[in-house]
C-alpha cells in the first residue's frame, strides 16, 4: 500500500494546537497516518519552504440553488472579459465555464480549488427546490459540499407557533424538513419577514409581530435554535438577522443575540447587520458594539460578509429587504420572487465604490469586526460570496487582516470621511496565519461538526493546502503550491491537475415520523408540491450530486 | 426513526406527469390502458396515447434502415466529428440529459437552441432589461385574490392550470382573461372566469394597462382597463399570468410591460407576476446549461471563448439561413415538434414514435426513454423555483438521452484519438 510523505513543511493546524511545527505529513487511502514504521513503499513530495494547513471550508457561499443561477440569468453581459467572450480553459480537464463575480459552477470548483479551499457550504436552501441545490453543488468539482435548509419563513412552521404548537412537534417538524432535504443544518433569513412581506408587511422588527401570524422574529429564532439543540444537529441555527442593510440595525443584531437567551447560533454576514445612526449621515459603524456582544455571548459564532469593491450581484433570500433596496440596483434590473409559501428570493446587481460613503464604511466596518472580536474560533473569513464580493477575493482580504500598513494604504484611497475618521485607523492588531488558519478552516469544521475535517491530525481527511511561504499573503494565499483532496492531488499552482467528484455532507438528526401526517395534510391542502416528492432518498441524492461520496455528519446527544 | 427512504416494496409513490411544465402530482396514470387516472387533461391524454406500445419502433435507425445502436452510435458520432457547425436543438431532455449535452456541446463547439427558444427568449430578453418580480403555483393557491391571465385562458394550453391555483368555481380568486378582440377564445372558457376582451394587439393592452397602473394614462378611468387596474390596486395579491408560447414576435416587449405593472403595484401593495412555458424541458436544460456554464443557452464555445448571442443563435434562423452543418435533435417526450425535414446530415435522440420523421438520408436515429414514462428525471416547473422528480412507470428497456450522449462523447473522443 503507497504512503505519500509530504516532507519538510511548516504545519499550522490550530485544531491540534500546532503552530509551525516542521514536521512531515503522511497520507494513505484519502487519509492522514501517523508516521508508518518503514514497510509501506513512499512517494515524497518536497515542501520545505511551506506552510502547510488544512483545505479551507468556506461555511457561507452562495453556490447553488434557485437564486443564484437567477442571477446569472439576469446578467450576461457581466460574463465576459472586457469587450470579448470569456476565453476557453486552455487545461484539457476543465470545460468552459464563466468566472468573476458569478461563476458557472464548474468554475466554482476549479477556482476554489487552486485558492486551497476543499468544502463549500450553500446557506440558503430551498425545502421545495432542494434537489435543484444539490444538483448545482454535485456540478461543482472537486470541492465537498452541503446546505442549510432555510426554515422560519415557511407558512406551515408561522402557523404551528401562531397557535402554540408544542414545542416538540416544532422540533419534530424542523428534524423531517432537515431529512427530506438531505440540509447540514437550518438557516432562517429575515426570521418572519419574508413571509410578513407577502403580506404587504415592509419591516420587521424582532419583537414586533408578524402582521398575519401575529408571531415575532423572536419567537422564531428561539423556536429553531432550541429545535436543533434537541434534535443534536452540529451546525447551530445560522441567521441571517433581521433589518439586513438598515442603518441603526445593530439593535436588532443585539436583539436576535438576547432572543437565544443562551442558546448557540451563528449570526452570518453580520457586517450587513452592525450599522450605527451616528454622524451627519445618520450611517455608523456599529463594529465594536457588535464586537463586544460577541466577546460576552460565547452562545454565539459569526461569519463576517466582508465587501469588496466592484462589480457584483447580490442575491439573498431577504424578499422584504432586496425590495426596499431594489432602487439602488446597479445595472437597474432586479428579481424578486415569493416561493410556494416558503421562502422568496431578491436578486440585486450591485457595484460597491470606494469613493462612496456608505460603500467605504461597509468595507471598514467589516474589517473592524474581524479584529475586534477576541476569539477566532467563533469568527469564519467570508465574503457571503457573492453579495459582498466574490470568493476569488478572499487572498486580498487575508492580506489586509494580516498586513497593517498594507491595510492603512488601502484605507487611506477610500472615501475621505472614512479614511479620516473610520476606527479602523486606530487597529494595530495582525492576524497571525494560526489566526486565519482558524478562521478558514478549523473554525468553519468545529462549527459544523465535520470531526475529519479541517485539522491535519492522524485520521483527518487528506484535504490539504499547501502554501509557498511569501511575505506578500495576498500571493501566498491565491496560488497555493500543491492542494489535496482526499489524499489526491488536485492543484498545482494554480492549476487543476485531478476533478474527482466532491462529497455531500449532511446530517440526519432522529424525529417522531408521526409530523408527516400533518404535513401531508398542509401540503394537499395548500396545492403544494406532494410530500412525498419534497423527501430526497439517499440513492437520488446520489445522483444528484453525480456519484459523489454521501457524508453524513453524526447528531451530538440530544438535549431537551 | 431517521431518514426518509421510502419503505421497501410501497407500490404507490406518486408519479409527476411530465408531459406539460405544471408538473402535476396528484393524479396517476394506469400503464395498461395508457390512461390517466385522477385527472381529465387533455394534454397528458394526448401524450400518454403515444406510449401505446404496439405502434412503437425501439430500434436505432440509419438512413431508414434499422441497425443496433452501437453502429448507430458510431455513426452519430462520425457526422458530429466531420461538422464545423453543429446546432442542437429540439433538446426534450431532462436534468440528467442536460448535464450530458453540455460536455458534448462544448467539445463540438455547438449551439444549442431548444425548440421553444423564441418563447424562453421572451421571458430571459425582458428579464435582461428589467428583471422580474415573479410567483409560484402555491404561492397563487394560497395567496391569490385577483388573477388576471394576459392573452388567453390558460386552461387551453395548460389545462390543470385552474385547479393547480386554486382558481375558477369554488377557488378564492377571481379571475380575469384579458384578450385583444379577434382572438378565438370561448366566451365562458370555465365557471367563474371572467373575460374582458379590448381591441387591439397585446402590446397595446399591456402598454395601456400599465399606464392605467401607473395612474399615467389619457383614457377614461372608468374603460375596462381604467376599471382592471383599479382592481389591481385593490387585491391584496394580484397575479399576472402570461404564456411565453403564444406571446407574438417582439414579445418581450408585452412581458416587460407585466413586470412594470408588477413593480409599480409592488410599490403600495403586493403583486407578482407568473410566466407559463418552458415546455418540453426547454426551462431544465436552460438552467442547467446556465449553472454549469455561467451563461444560458443560445450560447456556444467556440475558439474565442464562450460565445452568447441571444438574437443570432436563433435555431430556426440558423437552420433557414443554413448557417449550420450538422444537426443533434433531442425529443424524448414524444410532445416536442418533429426534427425538422432539412437537407444536413441529423442525430435524432427521439420519443420512438418519431422514428418516421427520422427517415431520411444522412440521418441517425437513436429511440430515448421518455423521463416519467420510462426512466426516472428530473424537470423544472414553470414557475422556476421547484425541480420536481419524474419517477418511471415501466421498463421500456430504452436508453436515456444521458446514456447516449455520454457514450456518443466518449465515442467522439476515441475517433479523435
Amino acid at each position: 500500500m503507497t504512503v505519500l510523505r509530504l516532507r519538510g513543511g511548516r504545519i499550522i493546524d490550530p485544531t491540534n494546537a500546532v503552530d509551525g511545527t516542521l514536521r512531515d505529513l503522511y497520507i494513505r487511502d484519502g487519509r492522514l497516518v501517523e508516521a508508518p514504521l518503514g514497510e509501506a513503499a513512499i512517494e515524497e513530495i518536497d515542501v520545505s519552504g511551506c506552510i502547510v494547513m488544512a483545505g479551507g471550508i468556506d461555511l457561507h457561499t452562495h453556490i447553488g440553488g434557485g437564486k443564484v443561477n437567477l442571477a446569472r440569468l439576469l446578467v450576461p453581459e457581466m460574463q465576459r472579459t472586457g469587450p470579448n467572450p470569456i476565453a476557453l480553459p486552455d487545461n484539457p480537464l476543465e470545460l468552459a465555464s464563466c468566472g468573476g463575480c458569478l461563476p458557472g459552477t464548474l468554475a466554482t470548483g476549479y477556482r476554489y480549488v487552486e485558492m486551497g479551499y476543499t468544502a463549500a457550504f450553500e446557506p440558503a436552501m430551498m425545502a421545495c427546490n432542494a434537489r435543484h441545490t444539490h444538483m448545482e453543488m454535485g456540478d461543482t468539482p472537486i470541492l465537498d459540499h452541503g446546505a442549510y435548509v432555510m426554515l422560519g419563513n415557511d407558512e406551515l412552521f408561522l402557523q404551528m407557533l401562531s397557535r402554540g404548537e408544542d414545542p416538540q412537534r416544532m422540533r419534530d417538524y424542523v428534524g423531517w424538513t432537515i431529512n427530506a432535504t438531505k440540509a447540514m443544518g437550518v438557516k432562517v433569513v429575515n426570521p418572519g419577514g419574508i413571509s410578513a412581506f407577502k403580506f404587504n408587511q415592509r419591516k420587521l422588527d424582532v419583537n414586533e409581530n408578524h402582521v398575519h401570524w401575529q408571531v415575532t422574529p423572536r419567537q422564531i429564532v428561539q423556536t429553531l435554535a432550541q429545535a436543533l439543540r434537541e434534535l443534536g444537529v452540529p451546525h447551530p441555527l445560522h441567521i441571517h438577522g433581521s433589518n439586513l442593510g438598515v442603518a441603526g440595525n445593530i439593535a436588532s443584531t443585539l436583539d436576535t443575540i438576547a432572543a437565544l437567551e443562551g442558546l448557540p447560533a451563528h449570526l452570518t454576514h453580520v457586517q450587513f447587520h452592525a450599522y450605527g445612526t451616528d454622524g451627519p449621515k445618520k450611517f455608523s459603524s456599529a463594529a465594536l458594539q457588535l464586537a463586544e456582544a460577541v466577546n460576552a455571548h460565547a452562545n454565539v459564532s459569526i461569519d463576517v460578509g466582508q465587501i469588496m469593491f466592484g462589480q457584483t450581484v447580490t442575491a439573498s433570500g431577504d424578499t422584504m429587504r432586496q425590495h426596499a433596496q431594489s432602487g439602488l440596483a446597479n445595472p437597474r434590473k432586479w428579481i424578486g420572487a415569493d416561493i410556494e409559501c416558503e421562502a422568496g428570493c431578491g436578486v440585486v446587481p450591485f457595484r460597491y465604490r470606494d469613493q462612496n460613503f456608505i460603500n467605504a464604511l461597509q468595507w471598514a466596518i467589516g474589517l473592524e469586526i474581524f479584529l475586534l472580536v477576541n476569539d477566532p474560533w467563533r469568527v469564519v473569513l467570508t465574503t457571503d460570496h457573492p453579495n459582498g464580493g466574490p470568493f476569488t477575493s478572499y487572498p486580498h482580504l487575508i492580506r489586509l487582516l494580516m498586513d497593517r500598513s498594507f491595510r492603512a494604504e488601502q484605507l487611506a484611497k477610500l472615501h475621505p470621511d472614512v479614511a479620516a475618521n473610520a476606527a479602523l485607523n486606530s487597529i494595530t492588531r495582525e492576524l497571525s496565519l494560526y489566526e486565519i488558519a482558524i478562521m478558514t478552516r478549523a473554525a468553519p469544521a468545529r462549527l459544523l461538526g465535520l470531526k475529519d475535517r479541517g485539522h491535519l491530525g492522524a485520521g483527518a481527511a487528506a484535504d490539504i493546502a499547501v502554501y509557498r511561504e511569501d511575505p506578500n499573503r495576498e500571493a501566498m494565499f491565491a496560488t497555493p503550491a500543491f492542494v489535496f483532496k482526499d489524499g489526491e492531488l488536485v492543484a498545482c499552482a494554480g492549476r487543476i491537475v485531478a476533478v474527482p467528484v466532491g462529497g455531500t455532507h449532511f446530517v440526519a438528526p432522529d424525529y417522531d415520523r408521526g409530523i408527516e401526517a400533518m404535513l401531508r395534510k398542509h401540503h394537499a391542502a395548500n396545492g403544494l408540491v406532494n410530500v412525498d416528492h419534497l423527501a430526497i432518498g439517499r440513492d437520488e441524492l446520489c445522483g444528484c450530486c453525480n456519484g459523489g461520496r454521501l457524508l453524513p455528519a453524526s447528531c451530538f446527544e440530544a438535549q431537551s | 426513526m431517521s431518514a426518509l427512504e421510502p419503505p421497501p416494496g410501497r407500490a404507490s409513490v406518486p408519479w409527476t406527469c411530465p408531459f406539460c411544465p405544471l408538473l402535476c402530482d396528484t393524479f396517476g396514470v394506469d400503464t395498461g390502458a395508457w390512461a390517466l387516472t385522477g385527472s381529465e387533461c387533455g394534454r397528458a391524454r394526448a401524450a400518454l396515447a403515444r406510449f401505446n406500445a404496439g405502434t412503437l419502433s425501439a430500434q436505432a435507425q440509419i438512413d431508414g434502415v434499422v441497425c443496433d445502436r452501437d453502429a448507430a452510435i458510431a455513426a452519430a458520432a462520425r457526422m458530429l466529428a466531420a461538422s464545423r457547425q453543429p446546432l442542437f436543438g429540439g433538446l426534450g431532455t431532462d436534468v440528467a440529459g442536460a448535464r450530458a449535452l453540455y460536455p458534448l456541446a462544448c467539445r463540438t463547439g455547438a449551439i444549442c437552441d431548444p425548440a421553444g427558444g423564441a418563447a424562453l427568449s421572451h421571458g430571459s430578453r425582458a428579464l435582461q432589461d428589467r428583471g422580474a418580480f415573479t410567483t409560484t403555483l402555491g404561492e397563487v393557491h394560497m395567496r391569490a385574490d385577483l388573477i388576471v391571465c394576459i392573452g388567453a385562458p390558460p386552461s387551453e394550453r395548460y389545462p390543470e392550470f385552474p385547479r393547480r391555483c386554486g382558481a375558477g368555481a369554488g377557488g378564492a380568486a377571481q379571475v380575469v382573461v384579458l384578450k385583444p378582440a379577434g382572438t378565438v377564445v370561448a366566451e365562458a372558457v370555465e365557471p367563474g372566469i371572467e373575460v374582458v376582451t379590448m381591441d387591439g394587439d397585446l402590446f397595446d393592452i399591456a402598454a395601456t394597462l400599465a399606464a392605467q397602473v401607473a395612474g399615467r394614462a389619457a383614457g377614461d378611468s372608468a374603460d375596462p382597463l381604467g376599471v382592471l387596474a383599479a382592481r389591481l390596486h385593490a387585491a391584496r395579491y394580484a397575479v399576472l399570468v402570461f404564456e411565453t408560447g403564444r406571446l407574438p414576435a417582439h414579445g418581450a416587449l408585452i412581458v416587460e410591460a407585466i413586470d412594470r405593472i408588477v413593480a409599480t403595484l409592488n410599490q403600495r401593495t403586493r403583486a407578482a407576476a407568473l410566466p407559463l412555458g418552458g415546455d418540453d424541458g426547454a426551462s431544465t436544460v436552460d438552467a442547467v446549461f446556465t449553472w454549469m456554464s455561467g451563461l444560458p443557452l443560445r450560447t456556444r464555445a467556440a475558439p474565442v471563448g464562450l460565445e452568447h448571442e441571444p438574437v443570432r443563435f436563433d435555431a430556426q434562423r440558423l437552420l433557414a439561413d443554413q448557417a449550420v452543418d450538422a444537426l443533434l435533435w433531442i425529443a424524448s417526450f414524444g410532445t416536442e415538434p418533429a426534427p425538422p425535414m432539412v437537407d444536413l446530415p441529423r442525430v435524432v435522440l427521439g420519443h420512438p414514435g418519431f422514428a418516421a420523421a427520422a427517415q431520411g438520408r444522412a440521418t441517425v436515429f437513436i429511440p430515448v426513454s421518455t423521463p416519467g414514462i420510462g426512466s426516472a428525471g428530473h424537470l423544472f416547473r414553470t414557475d422556476g423555483s421547484v425541480l420536481m422528480p419524474l419517477r418511471a412507470v415501466r421498463d421500456d428497456g430504452l436508453p436515456t438521452v444521458a446514456d447516449v450522449l455520454k457514450r456518443l462523447t466518449q465515442a467522439l473522443a476515441e475517433q479523435a484519438a
